[in-house]
């Protein structure tokens, strides 16, 4: 058992799985209604779609096993290697170490040379720092790069439990929901979408005013605002501009606005002409209205308050006959736009809508969320950081030169060294090394 | 002026991709050394076109809304990186393709190698000069973030490093069928070339995740939420982790891990293209 979770192949296993059920999840539309499954893959195979829990696959077994396994898998991995990974990190390279170092190279000086100065210097260029032991009849020069690299893997391993443990708290502490408020107007129920219940915030939002604001003269949005004043016990406690990309955060609860809408706040008024013959009437949203004289009717469909830049504006259908009703745009600032053919405010041929008065106000939806989890899961991120450059670009190395005195009165020099992980690397800084040392002799 | 700058430079890489590849069937160095000015040259005007590009959107942008300050320069600066639409993610990502050789494989990208990241940049060029809306538009508020230009660096670095993988990995395989051939790339370098260029893109693709998740934290209020562009790379992220473990910790080499190099990389590319194209979602360019 615990061989099976502390195994390389199992972890495979599990990194595929994961693999193939999130495939299975892009190939399948997720959340739907299993209406739409059954008019969409077959009576049969829909209903097996959604039996199955291949409709909501994230939310369920489908991912939730794997998951566990790679974390079970992780921890086991962690148990089993940490200890050890620790234990050559923290343990320096000792003289008696680095003498039994694999021979790398020998050089010879003659009895002349400062052999101390020339290894230092060439050393210092070579490799940086490094310790110096002097013992009877030899010396030693030693140095170890990367250490630290064992624990790199564990950092990432350690992260990525960090980032599961992140998303499990979420899942079961987290809360999030939709809250709509009208401008002018406190809110504080707000409805969460599983389970759909409604909930209430431990204090309340009023919406103070709602802006869209376009690029100029393209009709295309650059700024959704909502400036916001949260209240405890009707006390102001903060102010606040929510913008699309910009939440507010207040008590640990986060708004993000989402979307938006202009609601009429009363009967909307015209002036409906027919040749020279203008009418005054009211007409509510929504409701079929006969013109006067019959024949014709019309019907607002929505209300839009600040439409491509250009203001306030309404929907409306029109019909005075069989047939297909037309559909445009009424703008109470630019009636003037009633004129040009072919565009959507382009109005029914003899008729001319001209708006009076357009009351409406505001609402704005925001997301509300309140998520214990992130941090856990942020903390997680940054430890993938330092572990994936210990792991990647560090180079665990260890380099010796033992210097003695031959009967002769010489100095044998011995170049030691190893490098598991990076032969070709080791290999090149090896050559130039000796190069160095044995040209030593004659600099 | 910027779409002919870039139209030169697709056709400087395509004859960078045919002298590179007359150097891998001559075997001939000098050949190599001729394809490598001009895909240096076609670099540096590439370059010079993004930035332009980022210049030009920034002068647009400021014209709109004169920014004041320094740090309102900055900022509008940094939102107006070229890589808001689909055509400016093509321009950087084709642009990433030769960098990475061009830095720090040299002694790798020769021959076909070369010939075939220089054909893929050029042809991801011509798709973007002639088959992708090329306007500047003002920013949609949802894209106007400063994790938007981390983010989408991340991303693209990782994609061109897995795309030089992709490369050895195909000469890889063609090298192990057909050993005939002339330019005899020699199959341990190649390997090598497989597992470095993986870890480059592998950490650049989870810098990318991580930036992503944190965007969306910020903008919309949640880390991860399954869109298909996010799955995908996830899938990417898993198969190149498989890889990477295959061969760190179990020790594979050679064909197997030429297989799955191969094998992200086409997750690659579908997280790409192909979810814009076949699967809705945020991500898409199309919407
Ligand atoms: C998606 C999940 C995972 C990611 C992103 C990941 C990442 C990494 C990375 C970046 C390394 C360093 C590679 C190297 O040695 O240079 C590594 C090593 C390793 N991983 Fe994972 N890992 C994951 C899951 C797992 C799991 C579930 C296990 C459990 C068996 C595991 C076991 C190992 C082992 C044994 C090493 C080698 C450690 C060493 O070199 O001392 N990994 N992993």
């Amino acid at each position: 058992m615990w061989r099976t979770l502390t195994s390389l192949r199992f972890t495979l296993l599990v990194l595929l799985t994961l693999a193939l059920v999130a495939i299975l999840g892009t190939l399948v539309p997720q959340g739907e209604p299993p209406a739409y499954y059954l008019e969409r893959f077959g009576t049969t195979f829909g209903a097996l779609l959604w039996r199955l829990g291949l409709a909501n696959l994230y939310s369920g077994a489908w991912l939730l096993v794997p998951v566990s396994m790679l974390a079970l898998n992780l921890l086991a991995c962690l148990v089993k290697g940490l200890p050890q990974a620790l234990r050559r990190a923290m343990t320096p390279l000792t003289w008696q170490a680095a003498e039994a170092l694999p021979l790398r190279g020998r050089f010879i000086w003659p009895p002349e040379m400062k052999s101390s100065e020339v290894v230092a210097k060439v050393w210092r260029a070579e490799l940086g720092r490094s310790q110096r032991l002097s013992l009877p009849g030899k010396e030693i020069f030693f140095c170890e790069k990367g250490r630290f690299r064992p624990l790199g893997p564990y950092l990432i391993h350690f992260g990525l439990l960090l980032v599961l443990w992140g998303a499990l708290v979420g899942k079961l502490w987290g809360v999030e929901g939709k809250l709509v408020v009208h401008e002018g107007e406190l809110a504080e129920r707000f409805e969460t979408l599983r389970p759909l219940t409604e909930r209430v915030l431990p204090f309340q939002v009023r919406l103070e005013r709602f802006q869209v604001n376009y690029y100029p003269q393209s009709g295309i949005p650059a700024e959704f605002r909502a400036d916001l004043t949260f209240l405890r016990h009707g006390q102001e406690k903060k102010r606040a501009v929510c913008r699309v990309n910009e939440p507010v955060t207040f008590d640990g609860w986060t708004f993000y606005q989402s979307s938006y809408g202009a609601e009429p706040s009363g009967p909307l008024g015209f002036e409906i002409c027919q040749g020279n013959l203008c009418h005054r009437l009211e007409a509510p949203v929504r409701h079929r209205v006969e013109l006067p004289g019959g024949g014709a009717q019309f019907l607002i469909i929505k209300v839009e308050g600040n439409l491509q830049g250009l203001g306030p504006a309404v929907q409306m259908a029109f019909r005075d006959g069989p047939g297909h009703p037309r559909i445009f745009w009424v703008s109470l600032n630019h009636p003037q736009l009633a004129d040009q053919p072919d565009s959507p405010f382009a109005q029914p041929a003899g008729y001319r809508f001209t708006l009076t008065s357009l009351p409406y106000r505001w609402y704005s939806v925001f997301q509300v969320k309140q998520d214990p989890g992130v941090w856990y899961v942020y903390s997680g991120f940054l430890l993938f950081l330092p572990g994936l450059f210990m792991a990647f670009f560090l180079r665990p190395q260890k380099w010796a030169v033992v210097l003695e005195k031959t009967p002769t009165g010489d100095k044998a020099g011995r170049l030691l060294g190893a490098s598991p992980r990076a032969r070709e690397a080791f290999e090149v800084r090896r050559e130039r090394l000796l190069r160095r040392l044995q040209q030593g002799a004659r600099e | 002026m910027i779409s002919a700058i870039i139209g030169i430079v697709t056709l400087i890489y395509l004859a960078a991709a045919f002298l590179f590849l007359a150097a891998g069937l001559r075997a001939a160095p000098a050949w190599d050394r001729l394809a490598r000015i001009f895909l240096s040259t076609g670099w540096v005007l590439h370059t010079a076109a993004f930035l332009g590009r980022w210049w030009q959107s920034s002068l647009l942008a400021a014209q709109h809304s004169p920014p004041a300050g320094f740090q309102e320069v900055l900022r509008m600066v940094i939102l107006q990186v070229p890589l808001a639409n689909f055509y400016e993610s093509l321009v950087f990502f084709s642009w990433c393709l030769p960098t990475l050789p061009l830095i720090s494989f040299r002694r790798y990208t020769t021959g076909f190698l070369g010939g075939l990241l220089s054909l893929l940049a050029s042809l991801l060029l011509a798709y973007a000069s002639l088959g992708v809306d090329s306007h500047i538009r003002p920013l949609m508020p949802a894209l106007k973030s400063n994790w938007l230009l981390l983010h989408v660096l991340t991303c693209f670095v990782g994609y061109g490093a897995f795309a030089l993988a992709f490369g050895a990995a195909l000469l890889f395989i063609w090298q192990l069928r057909c050993p005939l051939l002339p330019a005899a790339t020699s199959l341990p370098y190649m390997d090598r070339l497989i597992y470095q260029a993986t870890v480059i893109g592998f950490v650049f693709l989870t810098l990318g995740i991580v930036t992503g998740a944190v965007w969306a934290e910020a903008a919309w209020g949640r880390y991860w939420s399954w869109d298909p562009k996010e799955t995908w790379s996830l899938i990417t992220w898993l198969i190149y982790a498989t890889l990477l473990h295959a061969r760190l910790v179990k020790g594979w080499q050679g064909r197997r891990i030429a297989w799955l190099a191969v094998l992200g990389f086409l997750a690659v590319l579908f997280t790409y293209l192909g979810v814009s194209f076949l699967l809705p979602g945020l991500h898409s360019y199309l919407t």
